[in-house]
C-alpha cells in the first residue's frame, strides 16, 4: 500500500525557484531519506509534507487522503526537529502530552501512551524534568517520544542526529534502526550525511539542484549512481571520475583511453553509450589498489596517505595531473612522495556521456 | 588560588570610598525616616532634634485617619497597575506580530513605531491635554491610564524578544494542533516571562514616579496620585502640616516601590546590566 504520494511538487521562493516538479511514492512502512548538500530542496520539501510550507502546486497525498490544504496539525504526521523544539518551560511529560491534549485524546490514554513511549526510549527517569535540565542526547529521545505518542501516519526526521557528538551519533543511529523495526511506520529523514542514509533507509532520494537525481535501495545508489552528481556525492571518499577518450567496442564492451593513453577494458555495454566519444570513467576507491610502481595499470605519485587502520587511503597524482584515490592494505608501507603503481578494476568502472548520464558495468558479468 | 582570592578582594580604599558613597546615598533618606518619627511641634522648636529621642509614630496615625495620601496610594496603585497590565499586554501583542506575522507595511509600520521613541513627551502634551479636554478625560482613571500605553520602547522590547524564541517552536506547536492563540498565549508568552518582567518593572516604576501627566489631568484632590498629591502638600507653606508630617508622607509613598524594589531586584538588575552590555 502507498503511504505517501508526492505529484509535481514545485516551490519558488519569490523568483527563486527551490523545488522543480518533485514526484515520489512511498511503500507502506518505508524508511525513505532525503540525502542532498544544503540548498538541494530536500528539507524544503519535508516542510511541503508537514505543512510548514504550501507548495506553488502539486499535490501531497497520505494513506489515500490529500493533505497538501489541511494544516499542519490535522495532516498525521509527526515532525522531530533538528534542534528538537521542546517547548522549554513544560516538563518532559507536558511537551509529550502537548499534541494529545490538543487532540482531546482522553487522560488515561494520554498517560498510558507516554508510560510506554518513555519506557521504550528509556527515559521515563527523565518524565518530571524540564529541556533544559536535560543531555543533547536525552533532548533528542524526547523529541522523538513526543513524535512517537502522536501515533503519526508518517514520521519526519529533519536531521535528527547532527546536533550529537560522533559516538553518541553512531549509537543513536543504530537506536533509531532498532526504534524503527518497534514502531513500524513510515519515516521519512532528511540529511545530508550520507552514513545516516545509507544504514537507517530503506531507499534514498537523492536531491540536487532543486530535483530529485535519483531514487533507490542505498547499495543500488552506490553501485549504480544515475549520473555524475550522485556518484560524486554518494561515497566516501568521492568516486574518482577522469577524463577519457573513445570507446572502442571489446567484445561489446567499451574500452576507454585515459589521457595518458593507459587502456582501460570496462564491462560497459557500447549500444549504451553517445557515439560522439565525449565520457569520463568513474572509480571507486576500492576498485583502484596499490601496487609496486611499473606493475599497475598505471604509475602516480602519493600525495596524501589516510591510514584508516583496516585500510589505508592513498591519494595519487597522475603523470597528467589528475588525481586518483586507491586501497591498499591497513599496514601499507606507502608514504607520501613515493611512486605508486595502480591497478585499475575496469570491470567495476562507471562511464559517464556529456550530460553526466552514468552507464554501469552489466550486472552478471561482475 | 592564593593570587585569585587576593585579586578578588576589594582594596581597603576602594572600599572606604564605596562605603563613603553609600553613606552619602542613605544619610538623606535616614534623616527622612528621622524626621518622620518626630512630632512636629518638636520640630518646629528644633530641626535637628530629630537626631535625638523621643520618637513617635503619631505622624504615621495621622496619614492613616486623616489625610489624603491612603487615596492618592490607591489612585497610584490603580493608575500604575493598570497603566502596567495595560502596556505588557499591548506591547505583547504587537512584538508578537511584529516578529511573527507577516501583513502589509510591517516594517513600515515597525519604523513609524521606532519613530515614536524619538518624539519627547514635552511635544505632545499640549494637544494632548486639548484632545482629553474635548473628550471629557480629565480627571479619571482612564485619562491618567491611556497616555503611558502608547511604549514604543516596550513594542521594541517585546519584538526584540519574540524574535530571539526560535520559529522551530511555534511549528512544533502548529504540528501538535495548536492554533495561532494557542502558540501565543500557551507556548511563546510563557516564554516572555523575563521580558515581561522587566518591562513591567520599568512600566510601573515609570507610572509610579510620573508628575506631570497627573499635574495636567487630575485636577481634584480624590484623583491625585501620590507624586500630585505630596508635591500639592508641600506647597504648604505655612508648614501647617508640619515637618513631620511631611515626612512621613514622603516615606509612606515610598513604601510600594520599596516592595517593588526588592521583589523584582533580580529583574531590574538584569535589564540595567543587560542595557549596559548592549
Amino acid at each position: 500500500m502507498t503511504s505517501l504520494s508526492l505529484i509535481d511538487v514545485r516551490k519558488s521562493y519569490g523568483a527563486t525557484p527551490v523545488l522543480d516538479g518533485v514526484t515520489l511514492e512511498m511503500g507502506d512502512c518505508e524508511f525513505i531519506a532525503f540525502l542532498g548538500p544544503s540548498g538541494s530542496g530536500k528539507s524544503t520539501l519535508l516542510r511541503i509534507i508537514a505543512g510548514l510550507e504550501m507548495a506553488d502546486s502539486g499535490e501531497v497525498w497520505l494513506e489515500g487522503k490529500r493533505i497538501d490544504a489541511l494544516a499542519p496539525g490535522g495532516r498525521g504526521v509527526a515532525l522531530v526537529f533538528q534542534q528538537y523544539a521542546l517547548y522549554p518551560h513544560m516538563t518532559v511529560r507536558e511537551n509529550m502530552a502537548f499534541g494529545l491534549r490538543n487532540a482531546k485524546v482522553p487522560n488515561t490514554e494520554i498517560a498510558a501512551r507516554i508510560t510506554q513511549a518513555a519506557q521504550t526510549l528509556e527515559i521515563d527517569q527523565l518524565l518530571d524534568r524540564k529541556p533544559g535540565q536535560l543531555s543533547g542526547g536525552q533532548r533528542q529521545r524526547v523529541a522523538i517520544g513526543r513524535a512517537i505518542v502522536k501515533e503519526p501516519k508518517l514520521f519526519l526526521l529533519d536531521e535528527p542526529l547532527s546536533n550529537l557528538d560522533a559516538a553518541l551519533r553512531n549509537r543513536t543511529r543504530v537506536e533509531l534502526a532498532q526504534l524503527r523495526q518497534r514502531v513500524r511506520a513510515a519515516v521519512i529523514m532528511v540529511t545530508h550525511d550520507q552514513a545516516e542514509a545509507m544504514t537507517l533507509a530503506d531507499r534514498i532520494v537523492v536531491m540536487n539542484d532543486r530535483k530529485i537525481q535519483q531514487v533507490g535501495a542505498p547499495m543500488e545508489i552506490y553501485d549504480r549512481p544515475a549520473n555524475r552528481f550522485v556518484a560524486r556525492f554518494v561515497g566516501s571518499p568521492a568516486m574518482t571520475i577522469l577524463p577519457a577518450q573513445g570507446h572502442a567496442a571489446s567484445g561489446g564492451y567499451a574500452q576507454v583511453q585515459l589521457k595518458n593513453g593507459t587502456l582501460i577494458q570496462t564491462r560497459v555495454s557500447t549500444a549504451d553509450l553517445p557515439d560522439d566519444g565525449e565520457i569520463e570513467i568513474g572509480l571507486r576507491p576500492e576498485h583502484v589498489t596499490v601496487t609496486a610502481p611499473g606493475s599497475g595499470t598505471i604509475d602516480g605519485e602519493a600525495v596524501i596517505v589516510e591510514r584508516l587502520g583496516d585500510r589505508t587511503l592513498v591519494y595519487a597524482r597522475l603523470d597528467d595531473g589528475s588525481e586518483i584515490v586507491a586501497v591498499d592494505r591497513g599496514d601499507s608501507s606507502v608514504r607520501m612522495g613515493v611512486r605508486v603503481g595502480l591497478q585499475i578494476d575496469g570491470a567495476c568502472a562507471h562511464l559517464f556521456d556529456a550530460d553526466g548520464t552514468c552507464h554501469h558495468a552489466e550486472r552478471d558479468q561482475l | 588560588m592564593t593570587t585569585a582570592a587576593h585579586n578578588n578582594r576589594l582594596p581597603l580604599t576602594a572600599l572606604f570610598g564605596v562605603l563613603l558613597g553609600a553613606a552619602i546615598m542613605v544619610a538623606p533618606l535616614v534623616w527622612t525616616l528621622l524626621l518622620s518619627l518626630k512630632s512636629n511641634s518638636e520640630l518646629m522648636r528644633d530641626s535637628s532634634a530629630a537626631f535625638s529621642a523621643p520618637y513617635t509614630l503619631e505622624n504615621y496615625r495621622a496619614i492613616l485617619v486623616g489625610s489624603d495620601v491612603p487615596r492618592w496610594l490607591l489612585n497610584s496603585i490603580i493608575v500604575s497597575l493598570g497603566t502596567t497590565a495595560a502596556v505588557l499586554m499591548l506591547c505583547s501583542l504587537a512584538g508578537y506580530g511584529f516578529a511573527r506575522l507577516d501583513f502589509p507595511f510591517r516594517r513600515t509600520l515597525f519604523v513609524f513605531v521606532l519613530l515614536g521613541l524619538a518624539i519627547p513627551e514635552q511635544a505632545v502634551i499640549l494637544p494632548r491635554h486639548q484632545l482629553f479636554a474635548t473628550l471629557g478625560w480629565h480627571n479619571s482613571y482612564p485619562g491618567l491610564i491611556l497616555p503611558g500605553l502608547a511604549a514604543p520602547f516596550g513594542v521594541f522590547f517585546m519584538t526584540q524578544y519574540f524574535r530571539a524564541i526560535p520559529k522551530d517552536l511555534d511549528e512544533a506547536a502548529m504540528l501538535d494542533g495548536a492554533s495561532r492563540l494557542d502558540v501565543f498565549w500557551r507556548i511563546l508568552l510563557p516564554l516572555t516571562l523575563p521580558a515581561q518582567a522587566t518591562l513591567g518593572v520599568f512600566t510601573f516604576l515609570g507610572s509610579w514616579n510620573d508628575y506631570w501627566w497627573p499635574l495636567i489631568s487630575a485636577t481634584t484632590s480624590d484623583k491625585y496620585t501620590l507624586t500630585v498629591g505630596l508635591a500639592a502638600a508641600q506647597m504648604n507653606y505655612a508648614q501647617t502640616s508640619g515637618l513631620g508630617f511631611l515626612m512621613a508622607q514622603a516615606v509612606f509613598a515610598s513604601i510600594p516601590i520599596l516592595i517593588v524594589y526588592i521583589i523584582f531586584q533580580k529583574q531590574i538588575v538584569q535589564a540595567m546590566a543587560g542595557a549596559a552590555v548592549r
